[in-house]
């Protein structure tokens, strides 16, 4: 059985919704950036806009623009993958419960405060009673969501799914996560945050994002690419072992390092973590054209979302655009993509697409 | 793919105690975790809960955790349960190289009991109290606390829905186990009590001030608890391969969304009534078939009528015993699918039915009363084991005898 992205819906901090590929990519000089939202009003009616907080107003409308695009209204599986939640609701509970000494507190961020708060809310906006799973670990968030609707592909449960990784990330979070040295204090240029002089900094530019994908195991000629396999680790000892577990990945769907044409890679500009991906590529992948995403999305626990969507609309297109490259490698005929992302040299994904016409 | 899974291993902390021995003797004797708060800090000390009954730093010595160490109680407790299952499935002296093991966990609210301790801290650019402890506040960081312990995982997950994670996480280590991608899992839940959750279930009113009373026409409310539970899930070919004696065998799953209302089920029960059915058509069982319904039966006036109208749609005029176990350990939210799991896994094992604590008089909707004593010498063939969440999170697992 093959396993395809048949539609995408993607809010980011590029202008990306509804598109399938990139036009102008924008370029940021600060160390935070929020997502380039619609107009909600288009999208949802007032009534239901005032209930929702942010992070579910972006999930429900990309998830509408994704199933729109696919061509379905009620996908067999709704999941989820975000790193925070619904982390707005969740801080002003937070602040209430401590400002107020636990008293005179309303339900309603409560209420809308817990992780499962997305796929719920999409699936009540969408009258889905199917399958419902919400994921959250760290840098892995999205790939252990799409990793739950690959096996339930695998065992035959479901023919469609609606996949989504989602984070925003509020100005509190991004002081709790700056103290952990996670963002950069300055960022010159975004896009070339990967090669120019950002690159030689520790830290990464917090970005955003709601991006879906409605997967399906039909053929179609619509189809953007086939999802032929993934595979996540945790905590592999030294670089050596993490090269021979790729090299089993790729052996199990028949091909070896040669024949991937594009490694994409989850570099975000920081110095600390960003050599493991020099260093396999070198290793590994030195022929295969070497890519980044996360200069276009910014670094958030499910970027490798954004990067799903950058392998999916470059096997859509055949072309790399050039502000992804990291090295000159030419190829002719794209057909293999290996995704790699790491979160903090402990959680490894890896996500093998190939294109549809291959 | 068509190997079957079985159950070889179990671990549990709740209010009822440390350990599956304490748990089942708390049930024999009818000695509920329901009571005063000891530990959790809260202005809200009059309502009652069920609190593990040991302090943090009674766990972190037991552990041999420093005072330094950067750890919440939610991977404290979720260590102590992990590491039981994974001795008691024999794993750690029997662990053949080469498989790949899982570690996936269902936790909500993570190091949130640190975090509102801390946080004005935490938001403070100029302070640097406590700033370790915000990398312990994320869900995943509370898995991998606990993954890292025992230590020889090649995959950890974390899934949040909320009162159903770790009933959703049970299925997917099969399903992950099904599709060959992991041979061995350790899968459950933890939870530990929290401010945060304590004033936002208070806020919904839905808190009894006496402790709960499931399926009851009096009932008020739910006890909220804390704990964790965890099941160590492998393939036949694995049980075959370390020559382990199965507890049970996992036969079937359903996952539905009620997609009715955030925090409220739907009168009818749809969410919950196609979970259950899910299962059983996946376990190719019929209703008559199952001898336990493990109940979610949180004591809300809302939960206990859709879920025993579910419960009716599906088992019509014959209903098997059924019981909440809320009444013992409280709601344990997150930990809960896992913690009734492992309690029903007890019951088929040691062949009693546990029994529905503070039931007196039956609700006017339903047509039956639950289990109201600890009955012994009971055949469980096959049992359900009911989870549902806020935003319509329902899911069921049913597992089967393997003597049967």
């Amino acid at each position: 059985m093959s396993i395809y992205i048949r539609a995408i819906g993607n809010i980011s901090i590029q202008d990306t919704l509804g598109k399938s590929s990139l036009e102008q990519a924008i370029a940021y000089a600060e160390p935070h950036v929020r997502c380039i939202e619609p107009d909600f009003k288009s999208y949802l009616n007032p009534m239901m806009m005032r209930r929702m907080s942010r992070i579910i107003k972006r999930a429900v409308v990309s998830s509408m623009v994704c199933l729109q695009e696919g061509g379905i209204e009620q996908p067999e599986a709704i999941i989820s993958g975000t790193g925070l939640g619904c982390i707005e609701d969740t801080e002003k509970f937070l602040s209430a419960i401590i400002d107020n000494n636990e008293k005179f507190l309303q339900p309603t961020y409560f209420i809308q405060s817990t992780h499962n708060t997305i796929s719920s809310q999409i699936a009540i906006f969408l009258k889905c009673h199917s399958y419902n799973n919400t994921y959250t670990h760290r840098g892995i968030s999205f790939e252990t969501a799409l990793m739950d609707a690959f096996v339930l592909f695998k065992t035959c449960r479901i023919h469609t799914a609606l996949v989504g990784g989602h984070d925003e990330m509020t100005p509190l979070y991004f002081v709790q996560l700056q103290k952990l040295h996670f963002w950069k204090e300055q960022v010159h240029n975004s896009l070339t945050i990967c090669t120019g002089s950002d690159s030689q900094t520790a830290g990464a530019l917090a970005g955003e994002g709601s991006i879906c994908f409605l997967m399906s195991d039909e053929e179609n000629d619509r189809n953007y690419a086939e999802i032929k396999d993934m595979q996540l680790f945790y905590n592999i000892k030294g670089s050596e072992a993490l090269l021979q577990q790729i090299e089993q990945f790729l052996n199990r769907n028949n091909l070896n390092s040669s024949d991937i044409d594009v490694f994409l890679c989850g570099n975000s500009g920081d110095c600390l973590t960003d050599p493991l991906y020099h260093e396999i590529h070198r290793k590994q992948f030195a022929h295969s054209t070497y890519a980044s995403y996360k200069n276009l999305c910014g670094e958030f626990f499910t970027a490798p979302a954004f990067g799903l969507w950058s392998a999916a609309s470059i096997l859509k297109n055949g072309k790399i655009p050039d502000i992804q490259r990291l090295n000159n490698v030419q190829t002719t005929k794209i057909r293999h993509l290996l995704l790699f992302n790491h979160y903090k040299n402990k959680n490894y994904s890896l996500i093998l697409l190939s294109s549809c016409g291959y | 793919m068509s190997q079957k899974v079985y159950v070889t291993g179990l671990g549990i902390v709740s209010g009822l105690g440390i350990g599956t021995t304490e748990t089942v003797q708390a049930l024999r004797t009818a000695k509920s975790g329901v009571g005063q708060l000891k530990y959790l800090q809260t202005n809200h000390s009059d309502i009652p809960c069920a609190e593990v009954p040991l302090s943090d730093e009674e766990i972190r010595k037991m552990l041999e955790f420093s005072d330094n160490e950067v750890i919440t109680r939610t991977s404290l407790l979720g260590i102590l349960a992990a590491r039981e299952a994974f001795h008691a499935a024999g794993l750690k002296d029997n662990l053949p190289e080469m498989l790949r093991l899982g570690f996936l966990n269902g936790t909500t609210v993570g190091g949130m009991e640190r975090s509102e301790q801390y946080y004005k801290d935490f938001i403070n650019p100029q302070s640097d109290a406590y700033t370790p402890y915000i990398a312990a506040h994320d869900c995943g960081a509370c898995s991998e606390k606990i993954a890292d312990y025992i230590g020889c995982f090649d995959y950890v997950s974390t899934t949040a829905t909320a009162c159903s994670s770790a009933v959703n996480t049970l299925i997917l280590a099969y399903n992950m186990i099904k599709a060959g991608f992991l041979d061995v899992a350790i899968a459950g839940g933890t939870e530990c009590l929290t401010k945060f959750h304590l004033n936002g279930f208070n806020t919904l009113m839905i808190l009894d001030k006496n402790p709960c009373r499931p399926f009851d026409e009096t009932r008020a409310g739910l006890n909220l608890g804390e704990g964790a539970a965890y099941l160590v899930l492998e393939s036949e070919k694995v049980v075959q391969q370390r020559e382990v004696k199965p507890i049970a065998a996992v036969a079937g799953w359903g996952n539905a969304c009620d997609a009715y209302h955030q925090t409220a089920s739907s009168p009818d029960g749809k969410g919950a009534t196609m979970a259950m059915q899910q299962a059983l058509e996946m376990s190719a069982l019929e209703p008559a078939d199952i001898d336990y319904i493990s109940a979610h039966g949180t004591g809300t006036d809302n939960n206990d009528e859709s879920e025993g109208t579910a419960v009716m749609n599906l088992f019509g005029a014959h209903i098997p015993p059924i019981s909440s176990t809320k009444g013992f350990t409280g709601h344990t939210t997150s930990a809960a699918g896992s913690v009734e799991m492992v309690i029903s896994l007890l019951a088929m094992q040691y062949r009693f039915l546990p029994p529905n604590l503070n039931f007196t008089q039956q609700m006017h909707q339903l047509s039956f009363n639950p289990v109201e004593r600890f009955t012994e010498n009971v055949t469980i063939r096959h049992l359900l084991n009911n989870s549902f969440g806020f935003g319509g999170n329902n899911s069921s697992i049913i597992c089967s005898n393997v003597n049967y």
